[in-house]
């Protein structure tokens, strides 16, 4: 069930509506409703999955009390361990085995492993909470709770990556208070919003990049059909920042505020700036669990400290790609992003400064280049398309390539979405609610075609 | 972002609420009554304005009308490979009208959903031609599809159908539609004909398959689901005269005799003219055959796709197969 789905917009989302508002005037049924419900939307994809769902999260609240109750941390370091075992084997298993195999020269084992939809959110939920165990920072919490945190369905499957500590006071809480229109009517506009990016700037970006991509794979890209490959940064911004506003409407709508994953981030003017506005909860995550621990642990000597922190920061980046797939590609991706990121601190540092449109339009067009390696697949493909970048495109391509140029001017020059919601819902306007409720029957009707794209970040 | 509020403010947001809702339902009522009155693709289950023909290039929509007009009462069905029979030329020698439905890329499932669609308009059906190619020699039973195709159009069920009206695609089909009402359009051909030819500049390497023995013992238990179903269809329609045909291929490309293929192409052949036979004004023409005009490049687009010599010379034995059955030639 997709968040740009019939099943879920019409079917899904509704009845579970019209249930908790039923649940919410008995504070004992909402976290236990809200669970059912979330297991519900989760067994969509497979059924089989919600058992190792309900095995992870009580594995890991038991792990939880195992420390409480003995403060050994062994019982933390094993449930991560255990976690990172089991999101490794879903989704890298077959990677380590074809690279070993390439190495040794002969085949080795191949699993038909399918992933489970959101292993890689849930597993870094779990580790957040535990991890923070360990230091004391966080509470114990009953199992229907943690079980909520884990599972809650609007960012069960791709985020945001909300920590413990922004959502579980928030569980349970009377989602019809008073007021409550008002949150429902930001609740709709972020789902709004979010459908619009998804449909009217996503996937129209998909449909002309992904034939370029296709091309890519089998050989060169002529004619001038590489540049408008470029605009997969719009269309992968567009896609999963429309997913997360969704997620955060449809939280609203439980009572419960997510964190904001985007920022406008292609209105950045530096590279570190950037990281700060996209995919914001994951880098938060990488920066305090991953990054700062890497940058701080006591090796070498002290004069060696600033190589230690660039090499935190490149390792931390490299990490991050493999993180959005087992392949070499994430992984060149991520460690060229680690590079820049080393250079932009050291010029930040060293360098004289930037003017910003400079500086913006820099950050740009590595962006934008590097989106490249992140979508082709493999290193052929790309180059493919890098090659092809030495032809213009003619003027028929160009104007063929209208939606990438909204895109763009979209993701360039409007503030973040949450700016927009903020706006559209300062005061009580009809007017924006018949807007708004109109555009959403527009993009049922869109959607009523059937091919609606996937979003593409179910894949991480 | 705060999202506290007053009292008095809470009654304006649920205004805000209500507006929402209530322009998001009036929205989705006005777009049902809209497919409702004009029935985007001539179906003929609403359309209460009354709107003839259609205009739209794809048959795989708009066989929808061309199947259920009353004017025809004979149709040819297929993929491609049956596309330049030409329907007039039909008409003008059977005296019966008749009108393309082969929709490029289907395969057995969508050709029969076609036959099932005409025969349900056309009770007292004159003829139907049925050009089965290779597709239909298939082992598989789950008869795969290669290209989408929308059964909804063709359902029993009126109910999804309308569900499936809710789209952009329909929409699009219902401002077409309505422009062609205000004269502001010109129809498609009713008759569904098309000339690939337009296209194509016929050049093309042969590729003869592979020449592997045949396994005599295999290919006596292969099965031909597709035909099967197909057999299942005429069993249901006994009055009306079949015509089955297997489209020609360019000699080069046939199987080599002795081989696997060549014995598997035999035993569909045998599979398909069981179907026919002894049935009145009936019967299976065999053209993927080594014959003069299958030798010859020149009367080929591509290894399947023949040119307009080769498809006045098939329309010719169709007619003669539906004067006097499997009486007449079975080939070229």
């Amino acid at each position: 069930m997709l968040f740009n789905d019939y099943a879920f917009l019409l079917v899904f989302l509704p009845a579970s509506l019209v249930i908790y508002r039923f649940a919410d005037p008995h504070p004992q049924w909402r976290i236990g409703v809200l669970v059912i419900l979330s297991f519900v939307f989760y067994s969509y994809w497979n059924p089989l999955f919600i058992i190792l769902l309900a095995l992870s999260i009580t594995v890991n609240w038991l792990a939880a009390r195992g420390y409480l109750a003995t403060k050994r941390g062994g019982f933390i370091t094993g449930s991560i361990v255990a976690n990172l075992a089991v999101l490794g084997f879903f989704k890298y298993a077959n990677f380590v085995s074809d690279n070993l195999a390439y190495l040794f020269e002969r085949p080795l084992w191949h699993f038909n492993i399918a992933l489970p939809l959101g292993i890689s959110f849930f597993t870094f939920h779990h580790i957040m909470y535990l991890v923070d165990l360990r230091r004391g920072k966080a509470p114990d919490y009953s199992l229907g709770r943690y079980a909520l945190y884990i599972s809650f369905f609007p960012q069960s499957i791709a985020g945001p990556l909300a920590r413990w500590s922004e959502v579980m006071h928030q569980f349970g809480r009377q989602a019809y208070a008073p007021g409550w229109q008002r949150q429902f009517a930001v609740g709709v506009t972020f789902i709004v919003i979010g459908l619009i990016e998804k449909t009217w700037l996503a996937d129209p970006l998909g449909r002309l990049l992904d034939p370029i991509y296709a091309q890519a794979i089998h050989g060169p890209v002529t004619n001038g059909n590489s540049w408008p490959a470029l605009g997969f940064a719009f269309q992968v911004l567009f896609d999963f920042a429309g997913y997360c506003d969704v997620a955060i409407g449809v939280g609203l709508l439980f009572g419960v505020q997510l964190p904001y994953n985007f920022n406008a981030p292609l209105r950045s003017t530096n590279l570190q700036d950037f990281w700060q506005r996209w995919h914001i909860t994951l880098m938060t995550f990488l920066r305090d669990y991953v990054f700062i621990p890497l940058s701080n642990v006591k090796i070498g000597r002290k004069r060696y400290r600033l190589v230690q922190h660039f090499s935190a920061m490149l390792l931390t980046m490299a990490l991050c790609g493999l993180w959005h797939g087992a392949s070499w590609t994430f992984v060149l991706w991520g460690a060229l992003h680690g590079c820049a990121l080393v250079i932009v601190s050291l010029w930040r540092r060293y360098g004289p400064r930037l003017p910003a449109l400079l500086g913006w339009a820099l950050t740009a067009i590595f962006v934008l280049l590097t989106c490249v390696i992140f979508r082709a697949g493999s290193m052929e493909a790309a180059m493919n398309i890098y090659r092809g970048l030495a032809e213009l495109p003619d003027l028929e391509r160009t104007l063929r390539s209208v939606p990438i140029i909204i895109a763009a001017l979209c993701a360039f020059l409007l503030p973040a979405s949450q700016d927009i919601v903020a706006g559209l819902t300062e005061r009580p306007k009809t007017a924006i609610a018949a807007v708004l409720g109109l555009a959403a029957v527009a993009i049922l009707v869109e959607l009523g075609d059937r091919d609606a794209y996937e979003f593409v970040y179910f894949q991480f | 972002m705060n999202l506290s509020t007053s009292s008095s403010d809470s009654q304006a947001w649920g205004r805000w609420l209500a507006t929402f809702l209530c322009m998001a339902a009036l929205g989705a009522c006005m777009i049902f009554a809209l497919v409702i009155l004009v029935d985007p693709y001539d179906s003929g289950r609403f359309g209460f304005i009354g709107i003839k023909g259609i205009s739209d290039e794809s048959p795989r929509t708009a066989n929808a009308s061309r199947g259920r007009d009353p004017q025809f009462s004979a149709a040819v069905f297929g993929n491609s490979t049956g596309q330049l029979l030409k329907p007039t030329e039909l008409s003008q020698a059977t005296g019966v009208r008749f009108v393309q439905l082969t929709i490029p890329g289907t395969g057995p499932r969508e050709q029969i959903v076609q036959l099932r669609w005409f025969v349900r308009h056309h009770a007292r059906a004159d003829a139907l031609v049925i050009v089965t190619d290779s597709v239909w020699c298939t082992d598989d039973p789950t008869l795969p599809i290669f290209n989408p195709f929308p059964f909804w159009l063709y359902s029993d069920s009126p109910i999804e159908y309308l569900g499936q009206l809710f789209s952009s695609r329909a929409l699009g089909r219902l401002v077409r539609r309505v422009e062609l009402g205000l004269g502001l359009r010109t129809p498609s051909a009713p008759d569904g004909y098309w000339n690939y030819e337009l296209l194509g500049h016929g050049e093309f390497r042969p590729a003869p398959p592979p020449n592997e023995p045949a396994d005599t013992a295999a290919v006596a238990e292969t099965q031909f689901p597709a035909i099967e179903q197909l057999a299942g269809f005429i069993a249901n329609v006994p009055n009306i005269p079949v015509v089955l045909v297997m489209p020609p291929m360019i000699a080069s490309d046939l199987p080599r005799p002795g081989s696997s293929g060549a014995a598997r192409l035999a035993a569909c052949k045998g599979a398909l003219a069981r179907l026919v036979a002894g049935r009145p004004h009936s019967n299976f023409l065999d053209f993927r055959v080594d014959d003069p005009l299958t030798r010859d490049r020149k009367n080929f687009l591509d290894p399947v796709h023949y040119r307009a010599p080769v498809a006045r010379r098939m329309e010719q034995r169709i007619a003669e197969s539906l004067r006097v059955g499997n009486a007449g030639p079975t080939t070229f």
